[in-house]
């Protein structure tokens, strides 16, 4: 299975083909593409393990499952290098403005994935008096990993999600299920 | 020098009848509760002056401070030490009940050092003062918390909750 | 543009005020700066919440002269999850869940010590086959946090990278296997019941556990050959960051960590508990209590933790797991009183103190963890450290945040 299958349908985009001329080496197809392609196969993520939650994010990155098949096995501790922010635990009223301060601190284009249900919705702790219901109150989510924790194949799946996303991300902000390019 | 546990061999009764010699009129309510731990109530005035004395009785020595929980019992809130005798293998459960209009007790960081951030804790989660603390500030919660959670009566508010 | 740029800078909040205080207050009394004409030498560094070797989010307010720590300021809160007030909203058997989320490294303890703790305030006895079972899982969980400690702490160790973690890793996942399978949960279990244990052990689990164990001796001593003679390893870990006998007395320091100083403090022995003293196992220690010791004795602790459990696994009875009927009482309403029960955890004594008021709910749950106190003597023990050595010294405590923070 390529990563063209992973692609859910309404991020297909119709690109134009792979067209090489007669002469070695050149290569056209658009922008878009390449750079999408790149940005797909090269997450850095970011090792902001919150709960518990991080030890199977852990696990997903040593031997057994090991995430570096999906190119995204390049853990970053500092915000800057990095695209891809994994919220992986519960996020309280204490941490919430550290994790705005991270994100804000992530470079463009970034995204978010909110790993379990604390950091989807609060968790088996929703009714606490420090936790903040969900990271998508603090940041922007893209893909949300149900589960508790979620199993590293869960991970993986999220992790797929995304880079069908991001393989569907273009330049120009009308595509369907394209995120607007934040001006900045 | 290896630290030992559990030297003295004594019954638990023994042990009970050593307070209530050795305390008379300090511990009130000493009961044993099975298998290893003595529970006793005390006034709030005399924790230190007690808690010094057991730390120095020489046969007894309740030298590590387990826990400090705080606990509210409607009407008054409760500050229970857990304390640990290396010698006896045992362990004592003070109840020092503290009232809710004035919620202050001695710290008792100077004779148990583990106090520190367990009387934090209570400060932070139960709002008990405690007097003569080092270093008294919040230690879970985010410094412009307002109210103390634990409390029966904290109701959630707004201002701590600047993300909804 | 104002979203990417950081312009404005939030205020310092308490605790870098505080670590500010005291170097006002050193310099005041003289002890500050030892070049003429400067007014600081020293300088606040933030370490956390989100560092990649404090192992969770913990955060140090670390005070430096050069290279060396003048100062320590731990903050933690940053993982508070409002655990013990929950406790009063669900009932004493919906509960056993977040126990799980505590340690989350060892979630078969946690959840160990809150059930034994409402078995004694209600009185209700596990029967013996469960007793044996849990002291497999609970060892088994040991044996797997240990590699997770091991694992993490070698990886922050420069020499090595994470060649280390990449074993503990993968044996690790050996072992989930065998907790997934009696369990249905790789990390969060909800398997100990009051008076027993949710499921009995699957058909051929007993031979499966049998043969992990008898690997497992083999991956321990491939794992100490990696380091054990490393030059470098040595020379970061030999002499660093001791506790003495005295701060375990004064800190309420346990576990591994005590272990590491020569005090023979297990509860499985001091305060037994279950079919403990029924096996027949070392206490392990070490005398010198520093970084290095702390590492071993872990590493002979999941040695002792093997042959707990292959005895468990010969002299596992026949008969019922759950006492009573083979529901687990869901319903159960303790006596008015309180209560601490205490467990031997990987990383020390874990208990919970709860208050019930004879209802379904508890009236006040609280936990004495390990991590907490441990985390107390910190300053103590990194002062005069080189900032290096700070983060082999934290993750030779093996601290876990979601223990901590509660
Ligand atoms: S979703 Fe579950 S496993 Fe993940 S951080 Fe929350 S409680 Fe822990």
């Amino acid at each position: 299975m390529g990563l063209s299958d992973m692609v859910p349908d309404r991020f297909k985009v119709a690109y134009p083909k792979l067209q090489s001329f007669r002469q070695p080496n050149i290569v056209t197809t658009t922008a878009d593409f390449v750079f999408s392609w790149a940005r797909s196969n090269s997450v850095f993520p970011f090792t902001y393990g919150l709960a518990c939650c991080a030890i199977e994010m852990m696990s997903a990155g040593f031997a057994r499952w090991d995430v570096a098949r999906f190119g995204m096995e390049v853990f970053r501790p500092t915000p800057r290098q990095c695209d891809l922010m994994i919220v992986s635990g519960t996020v309280n009223e204490k941490m919430a403005p550290v994790l705005k301060r991270l994100y804000d601190q992530m470079a463009e284009p970034k995204w978010v994935i909110s790993m379990g249900a604390c950091a989807t919705s609060g968790g088996p702790f929703y009714d606490g008096y420090n936790v903040v219901n969900g990271v998508d109150k603090v940041v922007p989510v893209d893909v949300y990993i149900p589960g508790c924790p979620p199993r590293p194949e869960a991970l993986f799946q999220g992790l797929l999600e995304l880079q069908g996303k991001i393989a569907a991300y273009s330049f120009t902000p009308v595509l369907p299920g394209a995120r607007p390019v934040k001006e900045g | 020098m290896g630290l030992e546990v559990g030297t003295l061999k004594v019954t638990m009764d023994e042990i009970a009848a050593d307070l209530a010699r050795d305390f008379a009129g300090d511990l009130e309510d000493v009961r044993i509760q099975e298998p290893d731990t003595i529970v006793a109530r005390l006034a709030r005035e005399k924790l230190k002056d007690v808690a010094r004395r057991l730390k120095a009785h020489e046969d007894l020595a309740y030298e590590t401070l387990n826990f400090v929980a705080a606990v509210d019992l409607g009407a008054q809130l409760e500050s229970v030490y857990h304390v640990y005798s290396w010698r006896t293998n045992t362990w004592i459960e003070l109840h020092v009940p503290v009232p809710r209009a004035k919620a202050e007790v001695d710290t008792v960081t100077d004779v148990w050092p583990a106090a520190d951030w367990h009387e934090r804790e209570a400060w932070d989660m139960m709002g008990i003062r405690y007097l003569g603390h080092p270093d008294l500030r919040r230690i879970l919660l985010k410094d412009d918390f307002v109210g103390h959670p634990l409390r029966k009566d904290y109701v959630d508010l707004a201002e701590n909750h600047p993300h909804v | 543009m104002s979203d990417f740029f950081l312009t404005a800078e939030a205020e310092p909040d308490e605790a870098v005020k505080l670590a500010l205080r005291r170097i006002d207050e050193a310099q005041a009394a003289g002890q500050g700066s030892d070049v003429e004409g400067l007014r600081l030498n020293e300088v606040v560094v933030n370490m956390g919440p989100q560092h990649p070797s404090t192992h969770g989010v913990l955060r140090l307010v670390v005070t430096l002269d050069g290279e060396l720590i003048k100062d320590v300021i731990p903050v933690v809160g940053y993982l508070h999850r409002c655990k013990e007030k929950l406790a009063e909203k669900r009932t004493y058997f919906q509960y056993i869940p977040i126990l799980d989320r505590t340690e989350y490294v060892a979630g078969m303890n946690c959840e160990w010590a809150y059930v034994m703790t409402v078995e004694k305030l209600t009185g209700i006895r596990p029967t013996r086959r469960a007793e044996f079972i849990r002291v497999i899982v609970g060892e088994l969980s040991r044996i797997a946090s240990h590699l997770v400690a091991v694992g993490t702490f070698t990886a922050d160790l420069a020499p090595l990278g994470t060649a280390m973690a990449f074993y503990t890793f993968r044996d690790r996942e050996l072992i989930l296997d065998l907790l997934e399978e009696v369990s249905g949960g790789r990390m969060m279990y909800n398997y100990l019941r009051f008076g027993g244990v949710r499921y009995d052990l699957p058909s051929g689990w007993v031979e499966q556990c049998r043969d992990v164990m008898k690997r497992m001796p083999k991956l321990i001593d491939e794992y100490a050959s990696l380091v054990d003679d490393n030059a470098i390893f040595l020379q970061r870990t030999v002499g660093k960051g001791v506790i003495s006998q005295q701060d375990v007395v004064d800190y309420g320091i346990t576990g591994p960590n005590a272990r590491a100083s020569g005090v023979e403090l297990d509860l499985r022995r001091t305060r037994p508990y279950s079919v403990y003293p029924e096996l027949d196992f070392e206490v392990c220690t070490a005398q010198h209590g520093d970084v290095f010791d702390r590492y071993r004795v872990r590493m002979d602790e999941m040695r002792q933790s093997v042959r707990i459990i292959e005895q468990c696994l010969d002299m596992l009875p026949r008969g019922p797991v759950q006492s009573g009927s083979l529901r687990a009482p869901y319903v159960v309403t303790p006596p008015p009183g309180s209560c601490y029960v205490g467990q031997e955890n990987p990383r020390g004594e874990y208990g919970t103190y709860i208050v019930s008021d004879g209802s379904r709910y508890p009236y006040r749950l609280k936990y004495r963890d390990p991590c907490f106190c441990n985390l107390q003597l910190f300053p103590k023990l990194l002062r005069g450290n080189k900032i290096a050595d700070a983060v082999s010294i934290s993750g030779s405590m093996d601290l876990v945040l979601g223990g901590i923070d509660r």
